[in-house]
């Protein structure tokens, strides 16, 4: 080109000296890139290109801000170099920020127009940005320039495919097949291209084409994958209403006999339901009697009996029997998780428990010890009959029952694990977290070597609140030369841990570490966001099309993931309360008056390792001054803030908080939490009208619900006491409001009105006496309501009773020991109402090592 | 319990199920490069209410260059203690194996297992038929050995 600018072009000596730069920095020869760079700096210090190139080597140095700023500085020297702004997106990209880096190589390609790296990376980053209009004008330029590149045009068709325009892909797609020579046999990729038109012709409704083109291609053998044959020819030919679609789902259910999506289909395809009150149930139970029959092996023709036979009928004893005789025998573990989807319907749960009785009973019989006549009966088909007939009680509500036999189990076989783990389970549905940690400890000391055990064991003991011995557990089983438990299991997204651990930080009043691991979850969910930047280049060169789209779509929606919607919904409360009260962020910060001694260690702990992290860092970062280690481009974040302390007295948690839920208002909109939260956050940003839009939202979804009631009531008051409407809203904000609540019915007599329909439920009570509070009722009525909850016929759970308990003590109510006594007395199995002194003997019991176990297995009684 | 073809969106779950049961794990990005690499390879199953409860995550070995014959590895199988007695690691298995000899044409699979760890090699030896190929010294990042088995997929 002509137009160079003079500044850029150096004398011949020094343009040797740049390109060398450039292949040095390719094959990552930092130092020497370095020393090339400053020689040409040397003399011509105003070269912005060489700046820009510096500035990446020393990021990659692990010299970040020195970096960094050269690289700006390049910029600015030469503002029309495609290398400078190619570089600076470099450093965006690295530090995934997407946005910019796209700025930057929309830039540089204004200079360079052709330029393929930089092309394909304004693709890769287009896509990250679900920018699908402009991907499919720079894939269309990348094909452009090369079109003899096959993945250009598989690019293309998806780049397409993305923007909503399918037959543009179809042609594409077709273009591309026609200039195809010599496909080499068992070509994979051509069959992952080959399946992809085929997707594309079924979303298009074009289900003979897609047919077609599918038999055509496996016939000749260029589609390799033959389940995803079997499995789109089925679905094509029930779309098209072939009475070939019977025989292509039989072919699927004796390929694979536990799909139960091929049962499904096959039915469905006969016009059958999966239904138990459709009439055409009986027919259903025919042809999987003949599946049955004709695959012995397969579990999923008689567990979809189940469900389809009547409970009432004699189908379903018939064929429950034999199932869950079967699994007693063979010592199925699962078997009651298996079967309790069917007790959603009444008459079947008694016929379980009567077939499981019936069994217990003859294999209780005692075998004849002294013949030599073998028995069918295995003592562990007794002990497994008991384990089903413990969770079947429990399942019911019935306690007392389950431990009854649990007990019977135990004295019978200490030694089978997963008694003392259901056992620990039914003490904790009842209230004794800490009993139950004491029994998983008792599992998993039966077998050390199983990390099943050893994660429930230490799941208990969050639960109970001891996060410190559940560290030490967890450990047994985290790299050794992790910094802590934790840090490896974070490192390895365990969302599992970080939820559990943060609830139970969350639970003690540890606001600082509770939000600091519910913030990790975020952090995961961040990085499977990042994750997927590679697979938009690495997938189109792999061919892989087909599960590329599907990892679009999971990508997607990825934050409606549970672990996700907990974390968000459990850090926006701790932002919003320490919001309105500021002192619980400061008293974490405080020397720890009320630090127990376990927390005291854990705090030092966990600052011991943040030191390790920091002179670790320090040690590397004074490494890579000498060393030629590529450190890469991304960011390598250093924690400051160990225990949370920062983010728990961060200046904005209301906008953090925001910032959280943002996703789940497309992604969870059915979660009633997710709008009283949004409201929580949004009345307090004094973003009145997204206030009562979130309250409306959550009228929509349970117009009853308590904690919707509390904020009815104070969002009015909140309303009513603004000094001025708010003006442009105002007229909207009022007419919105009296929807939420009719402007003539006074809050006093709303509240009453609502404790009068629900005057038995124990959440609505606490609903009425939170907003009683907020009306300034007298803490005498406040209690009264309050006490009303332990009435024999309001329904009390154990989780209510305990948020009502931290309710009387938010109040500094002088009754709140009469409620934990009275609670105590209700709850019999329940330990979490226990007083502060009986809970440190039993937490001390939960954790000492069980007694020794017989090791010899009793005999049978 | 379903057993089926992995999905994306059945990876956490996988990654999960894996972290509960193993030793060995990893992250997202490692599950992430098996299924964009080998899309019909993975298998998972799940127990009524959709949760993953055992998963084989597999792959072709690619090391030994272009006259090596092709073959499979399970990089991770499992299945929750709560879940076992059902045959189910022998059913993913079996799914899993098919797809490497129809797709890719393996001629074998392999995969490594710790020495000390008896269980899974007796599954391995005695239920899914794999055979002990040669001992890898301090395969394991902590030092352990591991066994190198395989099975040949030549019927």
């Amino acid at each position: 080109m002509s137009d160079i600018p003079a500044a850029r072009v150096l004398p011949s000596k020094e343009s040797t000296l740049f390109k060398e730069l450039l292949s040095l920095y390719e094959t990552r020869q930092l130092k020497k890139g370095l020393k090339t760079a400053d020689q040409i700096l040397k003399k011509f210090p105003k070269h912005g290109e060489t700046t820009c190139m510096k500035g990446l080597v020393l990021t990659h140095m692990g010299r970040r801000e020195e970096g960094v700023e050269l690289v700006r500085k390049g910029v600015q020297l030469d503002l029309s170099s495609h290398i400078c702004w190619h570089v600076y997106g470099l450093i965006h990209k690295g530090e995934k920020n997407y946005r910019e880096a796209l700025k930057c190589y929309t830039q540089a390609l204004r200079y360079d127009k052709e330029n393929l790296n930089i092309l394909r990376d304004a693709a890769q980053l287009q896509t990250q940005l679900r920018i699908y209009d402009g991907l499919v004008e720079t894939r269309y330029t990348l094909l452009k320039i090369r079109p003899a590149m096959r993945q250009h045009w598989v690019a293309l068709a998806v780049a397409y495919h993305l923007n909503g325009n399918l037959t543009e892909a179809k042609k594409v797609l077709e273009h591309y097949e026609s200039t195809l020579k010599n496909v080499p046999d068992y070509d994979v990729e051509h069959s992952e291209t080959t399946l992809y038109h085929v997707r594309l012709l079924e979303d298009l409704g074009e289900f003979t084409e897609a047919l077609a083109m599918l038999d055509v291609n496996a016939k000749s053998r260029a589609i390799v994958d033959r389940t995803a044959i079997m499995e789109i020819r089925a679905r094509l030919l029930a779309k098209l209403g072939s009475n070939e679609a019977e025989h292509a789902w039989r072919v699927l259910v004796e390929h694979n006999p536990d799909c139960y999506e091929y049962y499904r289909g096959y039915l469905s395809n006969l016009g059958l339901s999966l239904d138990t009150t459709d009439p055409s149930a009986p027919q259903a139970l025919t042809v999987l009697a003949e599946f049955a029959t004709q695959l012995p092996r397969a579990t999923a023709p008689r567990r979809l009996a189940l469900t389809i036979a009547s409970g009432s009928s004699d189908d379903f004893r018939a064929l429950v029997t034999p199932y869950l005789l079967s699994g007693l025998r063979k010592g199925v573990p699962s078997l009651f998780s298996d079967v309790k989807g069917l007790y959603k319907e009444e008459a079947k749960q008694r016929v379980i428990e009567e077939v499981v009785l019936a069994a217990r009973d003859t294999f209780s019989v005692e075998p004849p010890s002294s013949s030599t006549v073998s028995t069918d009966v295995e003592p562990t088909s007794y002990l497994w009959t008991l384990y089903f007939l413990a969770q079947h009680h429990s399942y019911l509500g019935r306690h007392a029952q389950a431990l009854e036999v649990l007990e019977t189990a135990l004295s019978h076989t200490p030694t089978l694990p997963e008694l003392h783990m259901f056992k620990g389970r039914v003490l904790k549905r009842a209230g004794d977290p800490l009993g139950g940690a004491r029994c998983l400890e008792d599992a998993r000391f039966l077998d050390g070597q199983d990390r099943f055990l050893n994660t429930k064991s230490a799941k208990y003991r969050l639960r109970g609140g001891m996060v410190e011995e559940a560290s030490a557990l967890l450990g047994l089983f985290t790299k050794k030369d992790a910094p802590s438990p934790g840090a490896d299991l974070e490192d390895m997204q365990s969302l599992f841990y970080l939820v559990e651990e943060a609830d139970a930080h969350n639970r003690n009043g540890n606001f600082g570490p509770a939000l600091k691991k519910y913030m990790a979850v975020n952090k995961v969910f961040d990085d499977f966001e990042d994750d997927q930047y590679d697979f938009h280049g690495y997938s189109l060169r792999k061919f892989t099309v087909n599960i590329y789209l599907n990892l679009l779509t999971w990508e997607d929606r990825l934050r409606s993931h549970p672990a996700y919607v907990k974390a968000a919904l459990s850090a926006t409360r701790i932002f919003v309360a320490v919001h309105d009260d500021p002192s619980i962020g400061t008293a974490a910060t405080g020397n720890g008056g009320q630090l127990t001694s376990a927390q005291k260690k854990a705090k030092q702990k966990a600052k011991k390792a943040a030191q390790k992290l920091q002179e670790d860092a320090k040690k590397l970062a004074a490494a890579s001054h000498t060393n030629n280690d590529d450190k890469g481009l991304e960011l390598s974040p250093k924690d400051d803030d160990p225990d949370g302390t920062k983010l728990l007295t961060c200046t904005d948690p209301l906008e953090r908080a925001a910032n959280l839920l943002k996703p789940l208002t497309t992604l969870a909109e059915t979660n009633i939490e997710v709008w009283v939260a949004m409201y929580d956050v949004a009345v307090r940003r004094k973003k009145y009208l997204q206030a009562s839009k979130s309250l409306a939202r959550a009228a929509a979804l349970d117009a009853q619900h308590p904690e919707l009631h509390v904020r009815r009531i104070e969002f009015r008051q909140t309303v009513t006491s603004l000094p001025e409407p708010p003006q442009a809203v105002g007229p909207i904000l009022a007419e919105s409001l009296s929807k939420l609540l009719q402007d003539e019915v006074s809050l006093e007599a709303f509240n009453s009105q609502y404790l009068q329909r629900h005057a038995t439920s124990a959440p609505a009570i606490l609903a009425v006496a939170k907003a009683m509070v907020k009306l300034q009722a007298p803490r005498d009525q406040v209690e009264d309501t309050l006490f009303t909850a332990l009435e024999a016929q309001v329904t009390l759970d154990i989780k209510t009773a305990l948020a009502i308990l931290a309710f009387l003590g938010t109040i500094k109510s002088p009754r709140e020991d009469e409620f934990r006594t009275r609670c105590d007395e209700k709850f019999v199995l329940a330990t979490v109402f226990k007083s502060a002194a009986e809970l440190a003997e039993l937490r001390q019991l939960a954790i000492t090592a069980p007694q020794a176990v017989p090791d010899k297995v009793e005999d049978i009684p | 319990m379903n057993i089926r073809p992995v999905r994306v969106d059945d990876l956490p779950g996988m990654q999960a199920c894996n972290l509960q049961n193993l030793p060995e794990n990893y992250t997202m990005k490692y599950y992430l490069y098996h299924a964009m690499t080998w899309p019909s390879l993975s298998y998972v199953a799940e127990d009524p209410k959709g949760r993953i409860v055992g998963y084989i995550l597999a792959k072709m070995d690619e090391d030994g260059g272009e006259e090596a014959e092709p073959h499979g590895h399970v990089t991770s199988i499992s299945i929750l203690r709560s879940y076992r007695r059902l045959g189910l690691a022998k059913k993913l298995m079996v799914q899993s194996q098919e797809a490497m000899a129809t797709i890719y044409r393996a001629s074998y699979v392999s995969l490594h297992v710790r020495k000390s760890n008896r269980a899974a090699l007796g599954l391995y030896r005695d239920t899914l038929g794999f055979t002990v190929q040669d001992i890898e010294k301090k395969y394991y990042a902590d030092g352990e050995d591991a066994y190198a088995m395989r099975l040949s997929l030549k019927s």
